[in-house]
């Protein structure tokens, strides 16, 4: 293709370079700040800069109520994961199947709760709460959590299922295996990959969730996100979760980083291990 | 029917395994939207003493008895609320779309060997708690937050006097929202220009069309289904959101996903009440999916 055709010129290419380096900043600024007040020895987090200090660190580490709140989440986002991990396999399992009775209604129904705006899902789960006369708790916001994630579950265990090669599958259960087996010693470890991202989207939703856990958080408990909007609202707490807000953002980057290599990593073995 | 002579695909799962996920969505997404749509119309109530009738009551309340010189200024106050943030949703979108919109042509078309490194770069920060964000942009825009000190500090402002706009208005919200949905935008539009036959543009240069022109008859109108997926993939989640109004916004910033949950889980509470806006929501954001699902699937090319 000769230079001419290209869709950008140099300056294009050029000016869009500039718009494209504007917007990384602008999408990093929050975090570069959160990080650098977090180490700024003033309650108030504005320039100048008052001084060098780890103390917010300490005092985050110390602070009960963040540190019950972590555990809270942590165990939801960990039930999440499992349950809708669990269920996202059963759905693609089912899904992939040959017949499906009401094959679009289901798809559609799997999916909805991503068009479905948060407010009502927490309403709707509040009333069913309520009717069946018991309230709000920590159980029914993880199930209400798992409402929300299973589209995900769905949509990263599903495609990988269909490149599956079904011929390894079927030479299984020629070679005598049962279904359980096949899927045991075949689907299982082919589908490994999807079901460790499906369970790590499902603990990040959960671990961020908001939306959902202010409709169902009993009074006096709080999760990890409710924790940060209460905070907010208490000046004297703020540097305290800029503290937790920069070990947050440092352990997701990693966490972005790390899958990003590893998934580089795996795909070169399977490329590896399609040439052997 | 598979034609004879052609072996069936050999099936991996069966159908009936999908029986368990969606009993648990039917129980906990459908079955909950349908005691909203019941509570309505009060055929079910929370309140205690009251004998539940079926009424249209709150419905009346919620649709404007007289209307006034504009859609948002009637008589019924949360009519107002509906009309004045979906507009701002609609505003936001537009805005988001724009930005985003750039920066998926470089990606898909200013980029070569290091495009994947790149996107990510954008995509990351995606990854971090979305609250978290928006109490960065808090501690950013406050009276006494990072930007106003800074002013001062550079002597561009007296010191004391914080720039009035800059936080619980449209603007910190619209700032906000647009800085968490700009990548997420970026991606569907990213993806159909990168869909795009290159042969369609040597085309269009062999036949004597500029960049511009090029652009103007083949890119833009072939990256539009991006475009509109990246609009709605705004609009149907800023329809009922309340997170960022209450942490960056103020009085004049109450949106529709604010007034829901007041009057679920606010002081003056009020469920059947609530119950009206939240099935107006879910009946807003069902029919944006239609008109966009029908914007989706229709043929650039006609």
């Amino acid at each position: 293709m000769s230079s001419a055709t290209e869709p950008l010129g140099r300056a294009g290419r050029a000016s869009l370079g500039g718009y494209y380096a504007l917007l990384v900043v602008f999408l990093y600024a929050p975090l570069v700040v959160i990080v650098a007040f977090s180490f700024d020895d003033s309650t108030i987090a504005a320039l100048p800069f008052s001084g060098f200090t780890t103390r917010w660190y300490r005092a985050a580490l110390h602070d009960p109520t963040l540190l019950d709140a972590v555990r809270l989440s942590a165990l939801i986002a960990a039930t999440n994961a499992v349950a809708a991990t669990a269920l996202g396999v059963l759905a693609s399992l089912g899904l992939s199947a040959r017949r499906v009775l009401l094959r679009p209604a289901v798809t559609a129904l799997l999916v909805l709760p991503l068009v479905v705006p948060a407010v009502v899902v927490g309403v709707g789960l509040l009333i069913l709460l309520d009717e069946v006369g018991s309230g709000p708790s920590a159980g029914a916001l993880a199930a209400g959590h798992v409402v929300i994630t299973v589209p995900y579950t769905v949509l990263i265990i599903l495609p990988r299922l269909r490149t599956l090669e079904a011929s390894l599958t079927e030479a299984a259960r020629d070679l005598g295996a049962n279904q359980v087996v096949a899927f045991w010693a075949i689907t299982r470890p082919l589908m490994t990959p999807a079901i460790v991202s499906s369970l790590i989207v499902g603990f990040t939703l959960s671990f961020d969730e908001y939306a959902i856990a202010s409709f169902l958080i009993p009074p006096g408990e709080r999760t990890f996100p409710i924790f940060i909007y209460e905070g907010s609202k208490v000046p004297q707490q703020r540097p305290e979760l800029l503290a937790v807000a920069s070990l947050v953002i440092a352990l997701s980057l990693l966490l972005v980083v790390a899958a990003e290599v590893g998934r580089g990593r795996y795909e070169r073995r399977q490329v590896a291990a399609g040439a052997g | 029917m598979t034609p004879a002579g052609r072996r069936l695909p050999p099936r991996l799962g069966q159908g009936w395994l999908v029986a368990p996920p969606a009993a648990y969505l039917f129980a906990l997404l459908i079955f909950p939207i349908v005691l909203i749509g019941l509570y309505s119309v009060f055929l079910r109530t929370n309140l205690t003493g009251v004998v539940a009738v079926f009424s249209f009551q709150d419905w009346g309340r919620f649709f404007p008895a007289s209307w006034g010189e504009l859609p948002w200024r009637t008589s019924s106050p949360f009519w107002n609320t509906f009309v004045r943030s979906m507009g701002v949703t609609v505003v936001i979108a537009l805005a988001t779309t724009a930005l985003a919109y750039p920066l998926a042509y470089f990606l898909a078309f200013g980029t070569r060997r290091r495009r994947s490194l790149l996107l990510l770069v954008v995509l990351a920060p995606f990854f971090t708690s979305f609250l978290l964000r928006v109490l960065a942009w808090q501690v950013m825009l406050r009276a006494n937050g990072v930007f106003n000190s800074a002013l001062w500090e550079l002597h561009l402002r007296p010191h004391g006097e914080p720039v009035s706009w800059l936080i619980n208005t449209w603007f910190s919200v619209g700032l906000v929202l647009a800085y968490a949905w700009v990548p997420f935008v970026a991606l569907p539009i990213f993806v159909s220009m990168e869909r795009i036959d290159r042969r369609l543009l040597e085309a269009a240069h062999d036949l004597g069309a500029g960049r511009l022109t090029a652009f103007r008859k083949v890119t833009f109108p072939l990256s539009l289904p991006g475009v509109v997926a990246g609009f709605v993939f705004v609009l149907i989640p800023t329809t009922g959101e309340f997170v960022t109004p209450q942490l960056v916004g103020g009085p004049g910033t109450y949106m529709f996903g604010q007034a829901i949950q007041d009057l679920f889980v606010g002081t003056a509470s009020d469920w059947n009440y609530g119950a009206v806006l939240a099935v107006w929501l879910t009946v807003v954001v069902g029919l944006l999916m239609a008109l966009s699902g029908r914007a989706l699937t229709m043929d650039p090319r006609r």
